[in-house]
């Protein structure tokens, strides 16, 4: 199974939301993924067991882990772009 | 009259989750989302209970031990933003803020007092924490709503201001960040950044930051953080080996436990932020208006990231130097990239002026919260989470939009309400001009050579 890791600063708000949004998305997807949050101050020990990373934070580290910059789930701004390279990434 | 008192008295842990319904079913997501999302924020009150119990309970006492063996003040440790938000939510003001601060959102858009739609729901809880703490001073829920409302709208004000930086300097696009405490401290960071700006030599110099991250990454991950403090401090306590290793271990626990049980609260908010959000949206869309968001976004920038590595241990020995200062910063260290996360923008990613304002802002920071430890552990009592000793944090017991309101209503440290009053004043004065000029954020501004 796939590992999706979400991340933002405390690992209590904006995270929740798009890990939220992205499970929902999965579900109807028919796509099995473990879906775990963080704080992005945590990515770097856990980003090895990773498939994909999506933080609400804008990072511009390379972690070796397609990163996507989930930030749509909280503005609502460009979701079904996000949404769509979520899929394509899970899916490859 | 009964049935209230009936339902008030059964605590915060079984309010808030009958309010959450209630405020679902009106917003019309359904009495099965309702319910959950009511449940869910019990769940999480009942988690962060434990896991501060499980602070409060080991490390409480091991900072006394030490406090009293070196004539340290230290003895109150700070439960950080994921302990006093739920705090905050469980207040009787907490019950309301949410639609208080989304109606004076949408009245200063409506008067075109403001280009910020806040979407973000969660962060309410610093106007929250204001309100009840406010409430608490003043013994006035009205006066406490008043907090929420003149809170909300300086945020919202806070917002416009610093969206050049956010946008500019952050590349968010569209976005202002009109929350948190790295939006709250940025003004002093303004009025820093001018005045390094006049001094010769001074003005021209920097750190290179690039290396931090990759040389001291794994120590700043919250758990290695949470169990050194433990280690140490059990150590600093006189603890025999057997009593300290166990207490490290606790601390490393409850920096990773404490987002695993808040975010629970955040769970439970989600139906109502998302409602929230649909009625914003639908009347405020377009390139007037920016999306109010989450500080941490920023909390991903590489300098932000170096920043906040620098200021975990830079803080605990601003509160060690800190003449009478009785805190013991623990729980915001995960996260104090927060309270210089703005300023980093504003510096131009200039770590030499970060360090120097960073410095400025924890200080004022850790002097306010010693001053809010006596509301601050009220607080705690009244929403059941701890019954002895005393709690603070730094983020929002230090801030001074909740400690100004605080001592202008209820004035109990004047000298403190001066100074910093004034300080404070000055730099959003300062601040609002500097806006107005439109040269908050000069993009072909470069502060200094980056040197070794």
């Amino acid at each position: 199974m796939k590992k999706v890791l979400v991340a933002c600063g405390g690992a209590v708000a904006t995270s929740t939301v798009a890990a939220g949004k992205i499970k929902g998305l999965l579900k109807e997807n028919n796509i099995e993924a473990d879906v775990q949050q963080c704080r992005v101050s945590e990515l770097a020990s856990k980003a090895d067991s990773a498939d994909l990373i999506v933080t609400t934070a804008k990072v511009d580290r390379d972690y070796g882990v397609p990163v996507i910059h989930g930030i749509a789930y909280i503005s609502g701004v460009g979701i079904d772009k996000t949404n769509q390279e979520v899929l394509d990434n899970l899916r490859s | 009259m009964a049935v209230i008192e009936y339902i008030l008295d059964l605590g915060p842990t079984v309010m808030l989750p009958l309010v959450i319904l209630v405020l679902g079913l009106l917003l019309r997501q359904g009495i099965g989302k309702s319910l959950r999302a009511g449940i869910m924020v019990g769940v999480g009150f009942v988690g962060v209970n434990l896991v501060i119990g499980l602070l409060t309970d080991n490390l409480g006492p091991a900072a006394q031990d030490m406090a009293e063996r070196f004539d340290l003040g230290l003895s109150v440790v700070d439960i950080g933003w994921p302990g006093a938000s739920p705090m905050a939510w469980a207040s009787s003001i907490g019950t309301i803020a949410i639609p208080v601060a989304v109606l004076v959102n949408i009245a200063m858009l409506v008067l075109k007092m403001t280009r910020v739609v806040n979407v973000d729901i969660w962060n309410i809880w610093h106007m929250t924490f204001t309100g009840a703490i406010v409430h608490i001073a003043t013994g006035s829920f009205w006066l406490g709503i008043v907090g929420v409302i003149i809170h909300s709208a300086f945020v919202y004000k806070l917002g416009d201001w610093f969206a050049p930086v956010t946008q500019k300097h952050f590349g968010l696009e569209g976005i202002a960040i009109p929350h948190g405490s790295g939006t709250w401290s940025a003004p002093f960071a303004v009025v820093i950044d001018s005045i390094l700006d006049r001094i010769p030599k001074i003005k021209k110099l920097n750190f290179n930051s690039e290396k931090i991250e990759e040389r001291f990454g794994v120590v700043g991950e919250p758990v290695v953080i949470g169990a050194f403090l433990g280690l140490v401090i059990g150590f600093l306590a006189g603890y025999p080996l057997s009593d300290i290793l166990p207490l490290a271990i606790q601390m490393g626990a409850v920096m990773v436990l404490m987002p695993t049980v808040v975010k629970f609260i955040m769970e439970g908010l989600v139906p109502i932020a998302d409602a929230a959000r649909g009625i914003l949206d639908k009347r405020f869309q377009g390139k007037e208006y920016y999306i109010g968001l989450d500080p941490a976004l920023l909390l991903g920038n590489s300098q932000v990231v170096a920043a906040s590595l620098i200021f975990v241990p830079l803080t605990i020995l601003i509160a060690v130097i800190f003449p009478g200062n009785e805190i013991l910063p623990f729980g915001d260290l995960a996260t104090i990239g927060f309270f210089i996360s703005m300023a980093v923008g504003i510096h131009h990613a200039n770590l030499f002026r970060t360090l120097i304002s960073g410095t400025f802002i924890m200080v004022i920071t850790i002097w306010i919260a010693n001053m809010t430890i006596g509301f601050h552990t009220k607080l705690a009592e009244n929403a059941g989470t701890i019954d002895g000793g005393q709690v603070a944090s730094l983020d929002q017991g230090g801030s001074p939009i909740t400690f100004i309101l605080t001592e202008l209503l209820q004035p109990q440290n004047i000298i403190p309400l001066i100074i910093i009053g004034g300080l404070y004043v000055f730099s959003v004065i300062f601040t609002y001009l500097k806006f107005k000029r439109g040269k908050m954020y000069d993009e072909e501004k470069t502060t200094g050579v980056e040197s070794e």
